[in-house]
């Protein structure tokens, strides 16, 4: 190659290479919008709420006063609420993607149960709202209940969980599979021994994020019947005089995180957008922690599994 | 044959076969010269056989290595590895009918340096004559792979060595009828000996045709049985 | 021909491990083996060679039924088992059962993301083996055939896929052998490898087959020649030439197997 062909080489790839460039400067710029949004909202409600946060905020129940409101109800009924989300949605949700992936025959009904899963993840959440009022309310008498609030964000975020199932899954070699099979292992014995350990940690990375969603969710929640004021408890197992049962507290009213929010935004008195901004923190910080957790729990798992 | 997916293995092969044939030619040149030389007692012809006979030394050693390069680096296997094989074998006989052409033109020129009257006569030119024709259908079988020509060879041994026969019990009538023919004629049936090995290394080099062609061990069996197994295969 | 008399006449009166009848293999429409019959001989190690998509593999697959893990798959014919000569294929026999005969070494090291201990115990497990000492046995048994025991001695709980590339597949080897196997399928399991790792896993083979059947597909021709008593080519689905390995490698009989291993396959 002479010098005038290496120096034309040259610059091609000089041309190239600048493309190289003016893609690595527009995707940051997309990434500081994205990060700037989220900095500004959370910066705003620093500012109006970091005031308010103390533990007497977290220990008190709400109050006509705004200076003494605190959310105590809140966050607790948020907590048990999630619980029941997740005591119903992991099994369920679990037992659906692995069905799916490893025993379902692959026919039309299967397409046809894919499809409406992968569309479920898309509907309103009012929707599950207004179907776990006919269903759980009505038909089945669990009243406007923990129960109730519970099993309908279950619901929600059932379709992300079995998604999230089904990719862990999915990553799982096949080669993996056949080596356990070519063992003499029965479909249940692959299942319980490889599928489900090797993709627990997509599975509860999957779970998590779709909790994180549930509990900032609203609207299900109103549909069902949360009150907005509450100011007690749910009654703690074995409390209480008659002592309340062990699960006693699943079927007692309750109001979570977004509600109080909600209600105090809708107030007159400015005091009382400073205690919705210092509860959007603390919501927002507990999704973090979620998500958090998550990443930390995905490392740890993974750290075993290598293909 | 079809050709190999490697071009260099089949160029590989081609040279080998050339290179093979080249020395086979170059064996049958020294035998013919060596004859003729002793025919005519030129001495210093016979000396050139004599030394070209390193040349024919030098291509085995050649092509030793050339088969050895090709077996590291090719694996060969089937009628890649039956013709290197048999290379092998065929360029050590080919190498040893040169010996044979050297002692020919050895004992040529002791032979013309002794007096009194020559006990040549046609049947050794004629022998040698029938030698090289097993020589040049054994090679041409291994050019062509193919077995009839080199059965076609290993059926003209016996003629060889009937010839042989009859060359050995005409210098023993010399001998018993003049002492002092004595030392020629040893040395000439010394020659017949040399002239009927060379027949018999062309059989075996015909029986090496056999082996690559079709993967039969047909050594230390007489021609009729070689044909009846070729015909089984 | 009857092809079991001819080359039992050759080697030393082997008895017969399984013997593939009639065997025809459909991946839905598509006819993936046509027509073998062949013959496995006990303790001899028989090899399956051919170019990429001759059905070697799907052959291989079939001993341990593997097929019936994906839909559409169809046996015709059969694999008799010896000594019980049962069929392998046959619908009434349960593909575990014959899996639990019929142990399988893959083309890519897949051990399991567990501890070395576990992934040799897996078998055992799978069989409701529970007891420790008999499993610390096995375990130590199965390593030791598989030349691996003195290399993982003092790590087996550490995961297997920590092991280097061919020690990985010398783990597979164990944990196909603790279940003692009655004939150990291998699906080439040196084309992952480096050449000394691949050593290794020959020499390990050439070992083996003092206890076990073993059936191999192998991409390298060579490998074959070096490894086993019988070889078998294959093209398009067909069982070209089968016979002992000398015989195939220095005289085969068929024109295709001539070109193939020798390298003149277009």
């Amino acid at each position: 190659m002479n010098q005038q062909e290496l120096q034309a080489l040259r610059a091609m790839i000089a041309t190239h290479k600048r493309w190289d460039y003016m893609f690595g400067v527009l995707g940051i710029l997309a990434l500081m919008l994205a990060l700037m949004t989220f900095v500004a909202l959370f910066a705003d409600m620093a500012v109006n709420g970091l005031g308010r946060i103390n533990v007497d905020f977290l220990t008190s129940f709400p109050s006509r006063r705004a200076a003494n409101a605190g959310i105590l109800s809140a966050w607790v009924g948020s907590v048990l609420v999630m619980l029941v989300t997740a005591c119903a949605a992991v099994p369920l949700g679990v037992a659906a993607g692995v069905y799916l992936e490893e025993y379902a025959p692959k026919n039309w009904v299967t397409d046809i149960i894919e499809i409406n899963v992968t569309n479920l993840a898309g509907v309103p959440s009012i929707i599950y709202g207004l179907l776990a009022l006919g269903l759980f309310v009505y038909t089945f008498g669990l009243g406007q209940s923990i129960l109730t609030a519970g099993l309908t964000l279950a619901l929600l975020i059932l379709p992300i969980v079995i998604v999230a199932t089904r990719e862990a899954i999915r990553a799982i070699p096949q080669i993996i599979r056949e080596g356990a099979y070519a063992c003499g292992a029965t479909t249940w014995q692959v299942v319980s021994d490889h599928i489900v350990p090797y993709s627990s940690a997509g599975i509860l990375t999957g779970v998590i994020i779709g909790m994180a969603r549930a509990i900032g969710e609203t609207a299900p929640i109103i549909t069902v019947g949360a009150l907005t004021f509450i100011a007690f408890l749910p009654t703690a197992p074995f409390a209480g005089d008659p002592p309340a049962g062990l699960f006693d507290w699943l079927f007692a009213p309750f109001t979570v995180m977004p509600i109080q929010m909600f209600n105090w935004t809708s107030r007159p008195e400015a005091a009382f957008l400073n205690n919705a901004a210092a509860a959007g923190l603390i919501l927002v910080l507990m999704t973090l922690t979620m998500n958090g957790l998550a990443i930390w729990l995905r490392y740890r798992l993974r750290k075993n599994i290598k293909w | 044959m079809t050709d190999h997916t490697s071009k260099n293995f089949d160029l590989e092969l081609e040279s080998l076969r050339t290179y093979v044939l080249k020395m086979g030619g170059a064996a049958e040149q020294q035998v013919r010269k060596a004859i003729e030389g002793l025919y005519s007692g030129d001495q210093a012809f016979l000396e050139t056989v004599i030394r070209d006979d390193d040349r024919i030394n030098q291509m085995e050693i050649d092509i030793d290595a050339l088969c050895n390069q090709v077996i590291a680096k090719r694996q060969p296997t089937a009628i890649d590895l039956r013709m290197i094989v048999s290379v092998l074998k065929v360029i050590s006989d080919l190498e040893r009918i040169g010996d044979k052409a050297r002692k020919v033109a050895r004992l040529g020129i002791t032979l013309s340096s002794l007096s009194g009257d020559g006990v040549l006569n046609e049947g050794l030119n004629h022998m040698t004559e029938i030698a090289l024709k097993m020589l040049r259908l054994a090679l041409d079988g291994f050019a062509r792979v193919d077995v009839s020509l080199a059965t076609e060879a290993v059926h003209l041994d016996k003629l060889v060595n009937a010839e042989y026969q009859s060359i050995s019990r005409q210098l023993i009538t010399y001998m018993m009828e003049d002492p002092r023919a004595i030392t020629r004629s040893l040395d000439t049936l010394t020659i017949a000996k040399a002239i009927e090995r060379v027949g018999d290394h062309a059989t075996n080099i015909a029986e090496s045709v056999v082996y690559m062609a079709k993967g039969l061990n047909v050594r230390h069996i007489s021609a009729d049985e070689i044909e009846d197994r070729i015909a089984r295969s | 021909m009857n092809p079991i008399t001819e080359h039992n006449s050759r080697e030393t009166l082997s008895p017969l491990k399984a013997e593939a009848k009639k065997l025809n293999f459909y991946y839905g429409n598509f006819q993936a083996l046509k027509n073998i019959n062949m013959p496995i001989y006990e303790k001899k190690v028989t090899s399956l060679i051919g170019p990429s998509g001759c059905g070697k593999s799907t052959y291989l697959r079939c001993f341990n039924r593997m097929h019936d893990l994906y839909p559409g798959n169809r046996y015709e014919g059969a694999i008799e088992f010896h000594p019980d000569r049962t069929d392998l294929l046959s619908k009434k026999v349960d593909p575990i059962e014959v899996r639990m005969r019929i142990s399988m070494v893959f083309q890519k090291p897949n051990p399991f993301p567990k501890s070395i201990y576990e992934n040799v115990a897996y078998g055992l497990r799978v069989r409701g083996e529970s007891a420790r000492s008999v499993i610390d046995d096995k375990v130590e048994a199965a390593l030791r055939s598989a030349a691996l025991w003195g290399e993982v001695k003092d790590r087996l709980k550490e995961l297997g896929a920590n092991l280097s590339g061919g020690q990985q597949q010398r783990l597979c080897i164990a944990r196909a052998l603790a279940t003692d196997p009655e004939l150990l399928l291998f699906d080439e399991p040196t084309s992952a490898l480096d050449p000394i790792a691949t050593a290794s896993i020959e020499e390990l083979i050439t070992e083996l087959k003092e206890r076990v059947t073993i059936l191999i597909v192998t991409h390298n021709m060579q490998q074959a020649a070096r490894i086993s008593d019988f070889t078998a080519y294959m093209y398009i689905g067909e069982m070209v030439e089968f016979g002992v390995t000398d015989q195939i490698f220095i005289k085969p009989k068929r024109k295709e197997t001539e070109d193939y291993i020798t390298g003149r396959f277009g």
